[in-house]
Protein backbone atom coordinates (compact mmCIF):
# COMPACT_ATOMS: atom_id res chain seq x y z
CA UNK A 1 0.00 0.00 0.00
CA UNK A 2 1.32 3.38 -0.96
CA UNK A 3 0.46 6.28 1.28
CA UNK A 4 1.10 9.57 -0.43
CA UNK A 5 1.39 12.85 1.46
CA UNK A 6 -2.11 13.65 0.25
CA UNK A 7 -3.48 10.21 1.09
CA UNK A 8 -4.53 8.68 4.36
CA UNK A 9 -2.44 9.42 7.42
CA UNK A 10 0.07 6.71 8.18
CA UNK A 11 -0.90 6.84 11.84
CA UNK A 12 -4.40 5.70 10.87
CA UNK A 13 -3.08 2.30 9.87
CA UNK A 14 -2.65 1.44 13.55
CA UNK A 15 -6.37 1.82 14.16
CA UNK A 16 -7.13 -1.28 12.10
CA UNK A 17 -4.42 -3.48 13.58
CA UNK A 18 -5.89 -6.50 15.39
CA UNK A 19 -5.71 -6.21 19.16
CA UNK A 20 -3.70 -8.99 20.74
CA UNK A 21 -5.12 -10.57 23.86
CA UNK A 22 -1.78 -12.09 24.91
CA UNK A 23 -0.76 -8.80 26.48
CA UNK A 24 -1.86 -9.45 30.04
CA UNK A 25 -0.45 -12.98 30.23
CA UNK A 26 2.93 -11.76 28.95
CA UNK A 27 2.80 -8.93 31.45
CA UNK A 28 2.29 -11.33 34.38
CA UNK A 29 5.11 -13.56 33.11
CA UNK A 30 7.36 -10.54 32.71
CA UNK A 31 6.73 -9.45 36.30
CA UNK A 32 7.61 -12.85 37.67
CA UNK A 33 10.71 -13.18 35.50
CA UNK A 34 11.80 -9.74 36.65
CA UNK A 35 11.21 -10.69 40.29
CA UNK A 36 13.42 -13.74 39.78
CA UNK A 37 16.12 -11.79 37.97
CA UNK A 38 16.35 -9.15 40.69
CA UNK A 39 16.50 -11.82 43.40
CA UNK A 40 13.09 -11.06 44.91
CA UNK A 41 11.96 -14.60 44.14
CA UNK A 42 14.62 -17.29 44.44
CA UNK A 43 15.13 -20.84 43.16
CA UNK A 44 13.08 -23.46 44.98
CA UNK A 45 10.71 -20.91 46.40
CA UNK A 46 7.04 -21.74 46.32
CA UNK A 47 4.81 -19.47 44.26
CA UNK A 48 1.29 -18.59 45.34
CA UNK A 49 -1.48 -20.66 43.77
CA UNK A 50 -3.33 -19.22 40.80
CA UNK A 51 -6.15 -17.73 42.91
CA UNK A 52 -3.68 -15.91 45.19
CA UNK A 53 -1.55 -14.83 42.24
CA UNK A 54 -4.62 -13.53 40.40
CA UNK A 55 -5.73 -11.55 43.45
CA UNK A 56 -2.25 -10.13 44.07
CA UNK A 57 -1.77 -8.92 40.51
CA UNK A 58 -5.36 -7.89 39.89
CA UNK A 59 -5.90 -10.22 36.93
CA UNK A 60 -8.46 -12.97 36.32
CA UNK A 61 -7.81 -16.57 37.42
CA UNK A 62 -7.76 -17.57 33.74
CA UNK A 63 -4.96 -15.09 33.01
CA UNK A 64 -3.00 -16.27 36.07
CA UNK A 65 -3.38 -19.92 35.00
CA UNK A 66 -2.22 -19.16 31.46
CA UNK A 67 0.74 -17.19 32.81
CA UNK A 68 1.76 -20.07 35.09
CA UNK A 69 1.60 -22.53 32.21
CA UNK A 70 3.65 -20.19 30.00
CA UNK A 71 6.25 -19.86 32.78
CA UNK A 72 6.29 -23.64 33.14
CA UNK A 73 6.84 -24.05 29.40
CA UNK A 74 9.77 -21.62 29.43
CA UNK A 75 11.32 -23.40 32.41
CA UNK A 76 11.00 -20.54 34.89
CA UNK A 77 8.81 -22.57 37.24
CA UNK A 78 8.27 -26.27 37.90
CA UNK A 79 5.11 -27.81 39.26
CA UNK A 80 4.91 -30.65 41.77
CA UNK A 81 1.74 -32.61 42.45
CA UNK A 82 0.46 -33.98 45.74
CA UNK A 83 0.20 -32.75 49.29
CA UNK A 84 3.37 -30.67 49.24
CA UNK A 85 2.71 -29.72 45.63
CA UNK A 86 2.42 -26.35 43.94
CA UNK A 87 4.47 -24.16 41.65
CA UNK A 88 8.09 -23.48 42.51
CA UNK A 89 10.75 -21.24 41.01
CA UNK A 90 12.96 -23.63 39.01
CA UNK A 91 16.65 -24.20 39.74
CA UNK A 92 19.23 -22.53 37.45
CA UNK A 93 16.64 -20.00 36.44
CA UNK A 94 18.85 -16.92 36.47
CA UNK A 95 19.50 -15.40 33.05
CA UNK A 96 21.97 -17.77 31.47
CA UNK A 97 24.59 -17.29 28.79
CA UNK A 98 22.90 -20.03 26.74
CA UNK A 99 19.57 -18.24 26.75
CA UNK A 100 21.18 -14.92 25.91
CA UNK A 101 23.09 -16.51 22.99
CA UNK A 102 19.88 -18.07 21.69
CA UNK A 103 18.25 -14.64 21.83
CA UNK A 104 21.20 -13.10 19.97
CA UNK A 105 20.87 -15.72 17.19
CA UNK A 106 17.16 -14.94 16.86
CA UNK A 107 17.69 -11.24 16.25
CA UNK A 108 18.79 -9.75 12.96
CA UNK A 109 21.52 -7.10 12.74
CA UNK A 110 18.85 -4.68 11.61
CA UNK A 111 16.74 -5.32 14.72
CA UNK A 112 19.71 -4.86 17.03
CA UNK A 113 20.78 -1.61 15.33
CA UNK A 114 17.26 -0.20 15.33
CA UNK A 115 16.72 -1.08 18.98
CA UNK A 116 20.05 0.57 19.82
CA UNK A 117 19.07 3.76 17.96
CA UNK A 118 15.81 3.97 19.89
CA UNK A 119 17.61 3.23 23.16
CA UNK A 120 20.21 5.91 22.42
CA UNK A 121 17.56 8.51 21.58
CA UNK A 122 15.70 7.98 24.86
CA UNK A 123 18.80 7.60 27.04
CA UNK A 124 20.43 10.70 25.52
CA UNK A 125 17.27 12.75 26.12
CA UNK A 126 17.32 11.59 29.76
CA UNK A 127 21.02 12.40 30.14
CA UNK A 128 20.64 15.90 28.69
CA UNK A 129 17.81 16.84 31.06
CA UNK A 130 19.53 15.08 33.98
CA UNK A 131 22.61 17.26 33.45
CA UNK A 132 20.41 20.33 33.81
CA UNK A 133 18.52 19.13 36.89
CA UNK A 134 21.04 17.18 38.98
CA UNK A 135 21.96 18.03 42.55
CA UNK A 136 24.65 16.60 44.84
CA UNK A 137 22.38 13.86 46.27
CA UNK A 138 21.49 12.72 42.73
CA UNK A 139 25.15 12.34 41.83
CA UNK A 140 25.90 10.31 44.97
CA UNK A 141 23.03 7.93 44.14
CA UNK A 142 24.11 7.70 40.50
CA UNK A 143 27.72 6.86 41.43
CA UNK A 144 26.47 4.14 43.81
CA UNK A 145 25.29 2.23 40.72
CA UNK A 146 28.73 2.13 39.10
CA UNK A 147 29.80 -1.50 39.50
CA UNK A 148 33.27 -2.56 40.54
CA UNK A 149 35.53 -4.49 38.16
CA UNK A 150 35.30 -7.78 40.08
CA UNK A 151 31.48 -7.95 40.20
CA UNK A 152 30.11 -10.94 38.24
CA UNK A 153 28.41 -10.51 34.87
CA UNK A 154 24.86 -10.79 36.22
CA UNK A 155 25.36 -7.99 38.73
CA UNK A 156 27.18 -5.91 36.09
CA UNK A 157 24.19 -6.21 33.82
CA UNK A 158 21.78 -5.17 36.57
CA UNK A 159 24.02 -2.27 37.61
CA UNK A 160 24.22 -0.94 34.03
CA UNK A 161 20.46 -0.95 33.62
CA UNK A 162 19.96 0.57 37.09
CA UNK A 163 22.49 3.29 36.24
CA UNK A 164 20.51 4.36 33.17
CA UNK A 165 17.23 4.22 35.11
CA UNK A 166 18.82 6.50 37.69
CA UNK A 167 19.74 8.94 34.90
CA UNK A 168 16.04 8.95 33.94
CA UNK A 169 15.11 9.50 37.58
CA UNK A 170 17.48 12.49 37.76
CA UNK A 171 15.87 13.85 34.58
CA UNK A 172 12.56 13.61 36.47
CA UNK A 173 10.54 12.66 33.40
CA UNK A 174 8.00 9.89 34.03
CA UNK A 175 7.42 9.33 30.29
CA UNK A 176 11.11 8.95 29.44
CA UNK A 177 11.61 6.66 32.45
CA UNK A 178 8.74 4.39 31.37
CA UNK A 179 10.10 4.26 27.82
CA UNK A 180 13.54 3.34 29.11
CA UNK A 181 12.08 0.48 31.16
CA UNK A 182 10.27 -0.83 28.07
CA UNK A 183 13.45 -0.67 26.00
CA UNK A 184 15.44 -2.53 28.63
CA UNK A 185 12.76 -5.23 28.65
CA UNK A 186 13.06 -5.47 24.84
CA UNK A 187 16.82 -5.94 25.16
CA UNK A 188 16.12 -8.80 27.56
CA UNK A 189 19.01 -10.95 28.69
CA UNK A 190 21.18 -10.01 25.67
CA UNK A 191 23.16 -7.52 27.74
CA UNK A 192 24.44 -10.38 29.91
CA UNK A 193 26.84 -11.42 27.13
CA UNK A 194 29.17 -8.42 26.95
CA UNK A 195 29.19 -8.15 30.75
CA UNK A 196 31.12 -11.44 30.88
CA UNK A 197 33.96 -9.76 28.95
CA UNK A 198 36.57 -8.00 31.12
CA UNK A 199 37.49 -5.69 28.21
CA UNK A 200 33.89 -4.50 27.89
CA UNK A 201 33.60 -4.04 31.65
CA UNK A 202 36.75 -1.94 31.72
CA UNK A 203 35.62 0.25 28.82
CA UNK A 204 32.11 0.81 30.18
CA UNK A 205 33.37 1.58 33.70
CA UNK A 206 35.26 4.56 32.22
CA UNK A 207 32.17 5.69 30.31
CA UNK A 208 29.98 5.46 33.43
CA UNK A 209 32.44 7.67 35.34
CA UNK A 210 32.41 10.16 32.44
CA UNK A 211 28.60 10.25 32.32
CA UNK A 212 28.38 10.82 36.09
CA UNK A 213 30.99 13.59 35.86
CA UNK A 214 29.15 15.28 32.95
CA UNK A 215 25.81 15.17 34.77
CA UNK A 216 27.51 16.55 37.88
CA UNK A 217 29.14 19.35 35.84
CA UNK A 218 25.76 20.27 34.28
CA UNK A 219 27.17 19.53 30.82
CA UNK A 220 24.25 18.14 28.77
CA UNK A 221 26.31 17.66 25.60
CA UNK A 222 28.92 15.47 27.27
CA UNK A 223 26.26 13.54 29.19
CA UNK A 224 24.39 12.77 25.96
CA UNK A 225 27.56 11.69 24.17
CA UNK A 226 28.51 9.49 27.13
CA UNK A 227 25.28 7.49 27.27
CA UNK A 228 25.29 7.10 23.49
CA UNK A 229 28.84 5.72 23.72
CA UNK A 230 27.71 3.35 26.45
CA UNK A 231 24.92 1.93 24.29
CA UNK A 232 27.21 1.80 21.23
CA UNK A 233 29.77 -0.17 23.23
CA UNK A 234 27.06 -2.73 24.02
CA UNK A 235 25.63 -3.04 20.52
CA UNK A 236 29.04 -3.06 18.83
CA UNK A 237 30.04 -5.92 21.11
CA UNK A 238 26.82 -7.82 20.34
CA UNK A 239 27.09 -7.32 16.58
CA UNK A 240 30.74 -8.43 16.56
CA UNK A 241 29.81 -11.53 18.55
CA UNK A 242 26.86 -12.30 16.30
CA UNK A 243 28.95 -11.95 13.13
CA UNK A 244 31.32 -14.65 14.44
CA UNK A 245 28.45 -17.11 14.50
CA UNK A 246 27.57 -16.94 10.84
CA UNK B 1 17.72 23.95 27.50
CA UNK B 2 19.48 25.68 30.38
CA UNK B 3 19.30 28.99 28.50
CA UNK B 4 15.53 29.18 28.67
CA UNK B 5 15.56 29.47 32.44
CA UNK B 6 18.60 31.69 32.85
CA UNK B 7 17.60 34.36 30.34
CA UNK B 8 14.27 34.79 32.04
CA UNK B 9 16.06 35.31 35.35
CA UNK B 10 15.12 37.57 38.24
CA UNK B 11 15.10 40.76 36.14
CA UNK B 12 12.12 39.43 34.16
CA UNK B 13 10.50 38.68 37.50
CA UNK B 14 7.69 40.76 38.90
CA UNK B 15 6.62 42.19 35.56
CA UNK B 16 5.99 38.74 34.02
CA UNK B 17 2.38 37.57 33.95
CA UNK B 18 0.50 40.88 34.20
CA UNK B 19 -2.83 39.10 34.62
CA UNK B 20 -1.50 37.39 37.73
CA UNK B 21 -0.78 40.51 39.79
CA UNK B 22 -1.80 40.27 43.45
CA UNK B 23 -5.46 41.22 43.79
CA UNK B 24 -5.12 43.39 46.88
CA UNK B 25 -3.48 43.74 50.27
CA UNK B 26 -3.33 40.46 52.14
CA UNK B 27 -4.42 38.50 49.09
CA UNK B 28 -1.06 36.76 48.67
CA UNK B 29 -1.07 35.82 52.36
CA UNK B 30 -4.55 34.32 52.04
CA UNK B 31 -3.55 32.36 48.95
CA UNK B 32 -0.43 31.04 50.71
CA UNK B 33 -2.53 30.08 53.74
CA UNK B 34 -4.83 28.13 51.39
CA UNK B 35 -1.87 26.16 50.01
CA UNK B 36 -0.58 25.55 53.52
CA UNK B 37 -4.01 24.25 54.58
CA UNK B 38 -4.05 21.81 51.65
CA UNK B 39 -0.61 20.33 52.32
CA UNK B 40 -0.95 20.42 56.13
CA UNK B 41 -4.35 18.73 55.70
CA UNK B 42 -2.68 15.78 53.97
CA UNK B 43 0.00 15.64 56.69
CA UNK B 44 -2.55 15.73 59.54
CA UNK B 45 -4.70 13.03 57.94
CA UNK B 46 -1.60 10.85 57.61
CA UNK B 47 -0.55 11.43 61.24
CA UNK B 48 -4.04 10.47 62.47
CA UNK B 49 -3.97 7.35 60.28
CA UNK B 50 -0.54 6.37 61.64
CA UNK B 51 -1.82 6.67 65.22
CA UNK B 52 -4.95 4.58 64.49
CA UNK B 53 -2.98 1.93 62.60
CA UNK B 54 -0.40 1.71 65.41
CA UNK B 55 -3.10 1.20 68.03
CA UNK B 56 -4.85 -1.45 65.93
CA UNK B 57 -1.59 -3.33 65.26
CA UNK B 58 -0.72 -3.20 68.97
CA UNK B 59 -4.12 -4.72 69.76
CA UNK B 60 -3.21 -7.73 67.58
CA UNK B 61 -0.57 -8.46 70.27
CA UNK B 62 2.17 -9.95 68.14
CA UNK B 63 -0.06 -12.03 65.86
CA UNK B 64 0.08 -9.76 62.82
CA UNK B 65 -0.75 -11.42 59.48
CA UNK B 66 -0.92 -10.08 55.94
CA UNK B 67 -4.66 -10.64 55.81
CA UNK B 68 -5.14 -8.70 59.05
CA UNK B 69 -3.02 -5.82 57.74
CA UNK B 70 -5.01 -5.70 54.48
CA UNK B 71 -8.26 -5.65 56.44
CA UNK B 72 -7.01 -2.79 58.60
CA UNK B 73 -5.51 -0.64 55.84
CA UNK B 74 -7.70 -1.10 52.78
CA UNK B 75 -10.84 0.72 54.05
CA UNK B 76 -8.78 3.84 54.82
CA UNK B 77 -7.07 3.70 51.41
CA UNK B 78 -10.47 3.32 49.76
CA UNK B 79 -11.76 6.40 51.57
CA UNK B 80 -8.64 8.43 50.66
CA UNK B 81 -8.58 7.43 46.98
CA UNK B 82 -12.28 7.89 46.38
CA UNK B 83 -12.66 11.19 48.24
CA UNK B 84 -14.13 13.69 45.75
CA UNK B 85 -11.51 16.37 45.05
CA UNK B 86 -8.98 14.40 47.11
CA UNK B 87 -5.26 14.48 46.47
CA UNK B 88 -4.25 10.84 47.00
CA UNK B 89 -3.26 8.86 43.88
CA UNK B 90 -2.16 5.91 45.99
CA UNK B 91 -1.83 5.10 49.66
CA UNK B 92 -1.03 2.28 52.02
CA UNK B 93 1.12 0.70 54.67
CA UNK B 94 4.52 -1.00 54.49
CA UNK B 95 5.66 -3.16 57.40
CA UNK B 96 9.17 -2.77 58.78
CA UNK B 97 11.24 -5.93 59.23
CA UNK B 98 10.15 -7.67 62.44
CA UNK B 99 6.41 -6.99 62.34
CA UNK B 100 5.53 -10.09 60.28
CA UNK B 101 8.92 -11.82 60.10
CA UNK B 102 12.65 -11.09 60.42
CA UNK B 103 13.58 -10.13 56.83
CA UNK B 104 10.03 -9.85 55.71
CA UNK B 105 8.17 -6.69 54.90
CA UNK B 106 4.55 -6.55 53.91
CA UNK B 107 3.06 -4.07 51.51
CA UNK B 108 -0.62 -3.14 51.69
CA UNK B 109 -0.74 -0.36 49.14
CA UNK B 110 -3.36 0.49 46.53
CA UNK B 111 -3.53 3.10 43.80
CA UNK B 112 -6.08 4.71 41.50
CA UNK B 113 -9.87 4.95 41.79
CA UNK B 114 -10.13 1.20 41.11
CA UNK B 115 -7.78 0.39 44.00
CA UNK B 116 -5.13 -1.43 42.01
CA UNK B 117 -3.03 -3.55 44.41
CA UNK B 118 0.58 -2.34 44.18
CA UNK B 119 3.74 -4.49 44.28
CA UNK B 120 1.74 -7.36 45.75
CA UNK B 121 4.09 -9.96 44.24
CA UNK B 122 6.74 -8.76 46.73
CA UNK B 123 4.57 -10.13 49.56
CA UNK B 124 5.45 -13.65 48.40
CA UNK B 125 9.16 -12.94 48.75
CA UNK B 126 10.95 -13.95 51.95
CA UNK B 127 13.37 -10.99 51.63
CA UNK B 128 10.91 -8.32 50.49
CA UNK B 129 12.27 -5.77 52.98
CA UNK B 130 15.29 -5.32 50.66
CA UNK B 131 12.94 -3.62 48.24
CA UNK B 132 12.10 -0.74 50.54
CA UNK B 133 14.99 -0.15 52.96
CA UNK B 134 16.90 2.11 50.56
CA UNK B 135 13.89 4.16 49.44
CA UNK B 136 13.85 7.63 50.96
CA UNK B 137 10.12 7.51 51.73
CA UNK B 138 10.65 4.35 53.82
CA UNK B 139 14.16 4.82 55.21
CA UNK B 140 13.80 8.32 56.64
CA UNK B 141 10.61 7.88 58.70
CA UNK B 142 11.96 4.52 59.94
CA UNK B 143 15.36 5.98 60.91
CA UNK B 144 14.18 9.26 62.39
CA UNK B 145 10.76 8.28 63.70
CA UNK B 146 9.49 11.47 62.04
CA UNK B 147 7.10 12.20 59.19
CA UNK B 148 8.75 12.89 55.83
CA UNK B 149 7.92 14.13 52.34
CA UNK B 150 9.86 12.64 49.42
CA UNK B 151 10.03 14.26 46.04
CA UNK B 152 8.94 15.33 43.60
CA UNK B 153 10.50 12.17 42.11
CA UNK B 154 9.70 9.54 39.46
CA UNK B 155 8.11 6.69 41.38
CA UNK B 156 9.28 3.46 39.73
CA UNK B 157 7.75 1.20 42.35
CA UNK B 158 4.09 2.21 42.23
CA UNK B 159 2.62 4.88 40.03
CA UNK B 160 5.41 5.31 37.42
CA UNK B 161 4.47 8.97 37.70
CA UNK B 162 6.12 12.14 38.94
CA UNK B 163 4.92 12.29 42.54
CA UNK B 164 5.33 13.47 46.11
CA UNK B 165 5.16 10.74 48.73
CA UNK B 166 4.10 11.72 52.26
CA UNK B 167 5.10 9.07 54.80
CA UNK B 168 4.67 8.74 58.57
CA UNK B 169 6.11 6.13 60.95
CA UNK B 170 3.72 3.76 62.73
CA UNK B 171 4.47 2.77 66.34
CA UNK B 172 2.86 -0.06 68.27
CA UNK B 173 4.53 1.18 71.49
CA UNK B 174 5.41 4.83 72.13
CA UNK B 175 9.09 4.00 72.78
CA UNK B 176 9.21 0.92 70.57
CA UNK B 177 10.82 0.35 67.18
CA UNK B 178 9.04 1.63 64.08
CA UNK B 179 6.55 -1.08 63.04
CA UNK B 180 6.08 0.30 59.56
CA UNK B 181 5.04 3.37 57.65
CA UNK B 182 1.80 4.70 56.25
CA UNK B 183 2.00 6.86 53.17
CA UNK B 184 0.09 8.84 50.58
CA UNK B 185 1.26 9.47 46.99
CA UNK B 186 0.21 12.77 45.45
CA UNK B 187 0.95 13.23 41.75
CA UNK B 188 2.56 16.52 40.79
CA UNK B 189 -0.14 16.78 38.14
CA UNK B 190 -2.88 16.69 40.80
CA UNK B 191 -0.99 19.17 42.97
CA UNK B 192 -0.57 21.50 39.98
CA UNK B 193 -4.34 21.60 39.38
CA UNK B 194 -4.94 22.40 43.03
CA UNK B 195 -2.12 24.88 43.56
CA UNK B 196 -2.02 26.94 40.35
CA UNK B 197 -4.93 29.30 41.12
CA UNK B 198 -3.44 30.22 44.53
CA UNK B 199 0.09 30.58 43.10
CA UNK B 200 -1.20 32.92 40.40
CA UNK B 201 -2.80 35.07 43.09
CA UNK B 202 0.55 35.30 44.88
CA UNK B 203 2.43 36.33 41.74
CA UNK B 204 3.30 35.57 38.14
CA UNK B 205 6.50 33.83 39.23
CA UNK B 206 5.28 32.36 42.52
CA UNK B 207 6.64 28.85 42.99
CA UNK B 208 6.02 26.01 45.41
CA UNK B 209 9.45 24.50 46.17
CA UNK B 210 10.63 21.59 48.28
CA UNK B 211 13.34 21.78 50.95
CA UNK B 212 16.05 21.22 48.29
CA UNK B 213 14.90 24.25 46.32
CA UNK B 214 13.33 22.15 43.59
CA UNK B 215 10.12 23.38 41.98
CA UNK B 216 7.00 21.26 42.45
CA UNK B 217 4.54 23.73 40.88
CA UNK B 218 5.27 27.18 39.48
CA UNK B 219 3.14 29.98 38.08
CA UNK B 220 6.09 30.94 35.84
CA UNK B 221 5.87 29.28 32.41
CA UNK B 222 9.64 28.84 32.19
CA UNK B 223 9.96 26.96 35.52
CA UNK B 224 9.02 23.29 35.25
CA UNK B 225 8.36 20.80 38.01
CA UNK B 226 11.76 19.30 38.84
CA UNK B 227 13.81 22.40 38.03
CA UNK B 228 16.23 23.72 40.63
CA UNK B 229 15.29 27.30 41.42
CA UNK B 230 16.23 30.15 43.73
CA UNK B 231 14.14 32.87 45.37
CA UNK B 232 14.55 36.47 44.28
CA UNK B 233 16.29 38.54 46.97
CA UNK B 234 13.28 40.61 47.95
CA UNK B 235 10.64 37.96 47.52
CA UNK B 236 8.29 36.75 50.24
CA UNK B 237 8.66 33.24 51.69
CA UNK B 238 5.56 31.40 52.91
CA UNK B 239 5.94 28.04 54.69
CA UNK B 240 3.62 25.35 53.30
CA UNK B 241 3.24 22.19 55.37
CA UNK B 242 6.35 20.78 57.07
CA UNK B 243 8.70 20.81 54.13
CA UNK B 244 7.56 23.20 51.40
CA UNK B 245 7.89 26.92 50.80
CA UNK B 246 6.17 29.26 48.39
CA UNK B 247 8.53 31.88 46.98
CA UNK B 248 6.55 34.80 45.63
CA UNK B 249 9.19 35.36 42.94
CA UNK B 250 11.49 32.57 41.82
CA UNK B 251 14.03 32.11 39.05
CA UNK B 252 15.54 29.04 37.44
CA UNK B 253 19.18 28.26 38.19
Amino acid sequence: MLLSPNGASRSLAAVFTPIKSRGLVDEVCGRIEQAVETGLLTSGQRLPNETELAAALGVSAVTAREALSQLRASGIIRTARGRSGGSFIADNVLPSRERALAQLQDLSRLQIRDLALHYQAIAAACAGVAARRSDAADIATLRSFIPSANDDSASWRLALSEFLLEVAAIARSARLARELIRLQADLGTLTLLPCADAGYRGCTAVILEDVAAAIEAHDPGAAETGVKDLISATTDWLLTEQAKRY
Amino acid sequence: MSETTSTAGPSAGPSAGPSAAPAGPGSAERAAAELDATIAGIEHRLAAWAADAGAALAAMSGKVTGTAVDKLIRPVVEELLQLPGGYAAGAGFIANAGLLGPERSYIAWWQGPDLEHVDALANFSPNSISRYVKAEWFRIPVETGQAHVTGPYVDFLCTDEYVLTFTHPVFTRPDGPVAGIVGIDVTVQRLERGAMPALRRIGGRATLANADGRAAVSAAPDIDAGDLISPDEQCAHYPVGRAFTVWSNAAGL
